[in-house]
């Protein structure tokens, strides 16, 4: 977290299943809406965190969401989102990154997607460590 | 503590009628809705039968293979069921056996003294509390079920074909496509094309909230299985922000025929099979 940002957590919602999923992109959707972002950025971002959080049931079978409303210089108020689970986590974060790279028979466009949905795209990953994706969209 | 269980079973064995009365005069009051739900005779029934096997598992403590005990939680059960079909709160629920404290504390206070008083409250609390408990996992059993009901019902209702015109079928979907789901419209989707003849088939996305790149592999597989039929197929309801969405996921749908709205997918699809509506 920069230090110029100020940070709010809002929810948190553990990922185990589908149902989850669903979960995550309602409460990112009504939060969004509530904050004022525009319907496209609505449906960017709620795409992006079902890639992320369908990522955490297929690879690593449960993790969780914490979404944060922070703030920036000027009061610009953004969202942020950060997907964390101590799966098998990630090897080679740039190959897993390409577009087209999947080890659970995808299309492979979920990770790569993800980063250009969002503003702020960030990954943190070791072999048998987990992983910790955090996104961030700002108004 | 036993001999105490076995001093206050003899004593509400003893006021077994006033304390039942009183139970079922505070259940009108305290929990109304449940008098009202059971109805008032079977209530009076129900009553009956809890207060005479709680008095004989009190003795036998925790002892759960006793045979007043499993009665004890079948009624429970039953009327736990039936609220929460009824749609009532568990609080209400709960309260239908907890009341039953107001009509036994009376009774204890007027018998016992003061230090005999305070264990045998502990005693009944205890128990009653238990069997409180288990009202409220009945009735979260219950929901669950209801849940689990709904959802099945819903898969079934989820993938409807519609024959629009001679040749074409369009298939709506709806929600959250998920593998089990994706199997069922290809199921259904590859056999009506064969019974009816159809030679375009028309997937409309408009009702699927989110199209990520398990939504868009899913369409890229039927719609590959569907021209593998020798039919066309047609995506329709791709609006603006799936189009954009789509795109910066890296989803190449550039090899398939997709329309934003129905109209323009059914317009396509009768050109396509070289018909005229009218």
């Amino acid at each position: 977290m920069k230090s110029s940002e100020n940070s709010n957590e809002c929810f948190e919602i553990l990922i185990s299943n589908y149902e989850d999923i669903i979960l995550a992109r309602q409460k990112v959707k009504s939060f969004m809406q509530k904050t004022g972002f525009s319907v496209l950025a609505q449906t960017r971002i709620v795409t992006a965190v079902s890639e992320l959080a369908r990522n955490i049931v297929v690879h690593a079978g449960q993790g969780k969401m914490s979404a944060y409303q922070i703030t920036k210089k000027r009061n610009r108020p953004g969202l942020k989102c950060v997907f964390k689970d101590q799966g098998p986590g990630i090897s080679n974060i740039d190959e897993a990154m390409k577009e087209g790279f999947s080890t659970s028979n995808s299309l492979g466009l979920g990770l790569s997607g993800a980063r250009k949905l969002c503003n702020e795209f960030h990954i943190e990953s070791a072999e048998k460590k987990g992983t910790t994706i955090s996104i961030v969209e700002w108004l | 503590m036993t001999a105490i269980a076995k001093e206050i079973s003899t004593l509400l064995s003893e006021h077994r009628h006033d304390i039942w009365e009183l139970w079922n005069k505070y259940l009108i009051v305290r929990a109304k809705s449940v008098v009202e739900v059971v109805g008032v005779d079977e209530t009076k029934a129900r009553t009956r039968t809890l207060l005479d096997n709680l008095i004989h598992v009190l003795p036998a403590k925790d002892d759960k293979t006793n045979e007043s005990y499993q009665k004890v939680m079948e009624v429970l059960a039953k009327v736990s069921r039936r609220m929460s079909e009824q749609n009532m709160t568990p609080s209400e629920t709960a309260m239908f056996i907890l009341s039953v404290k107001e009509a036994v504390f009376p009774v204890i206070q007027e018998h016992f003294d003061d230090k005999k008083f305070a264990d045998a409250i502990i005693t009944v609390n205890h128990l009653i509390d238990h069997f409180a408990l288990t009202t409220f996992e009945v009735y979260l059993d219950s929901r669950e079920e209801l849940i689990s009901d709904q959802q099945n019902a819903f898969r079934e209702i989820s993938v409807p074909v519609v024959k629009v015109w001679e040749k074409i079928i369009m298939i709506p979907l709806i929600g959250m496509l998920d593998s089990e789901r994706t199997q069922m419209m290809m199921e259904v989707l590859l056999t009506a094309l064969e019974d009816m003849q159809s030679k375009v088939a028309i997937l409309d996305i408009s009702g699927i909230p989110v199209v990520d790149t398990l939504v868009a592999r899913h369409l890229i597989t039927a719609a590959s299985a569907v021209r593998l039929m020798g039919a066309e197929c047609i995506i329709t309801g791709v609006r603006a922000k799936i189009a954009q969405t789509l795109v910066q996921l890296g989803v190449d749908l550039g090899g398939f025929t997709t329309c934003t709205t129905m109209a323009d997918g059914l317009q396509l699809a009768l050109e396509l099979t070289d018909q005229k509506i009218g």
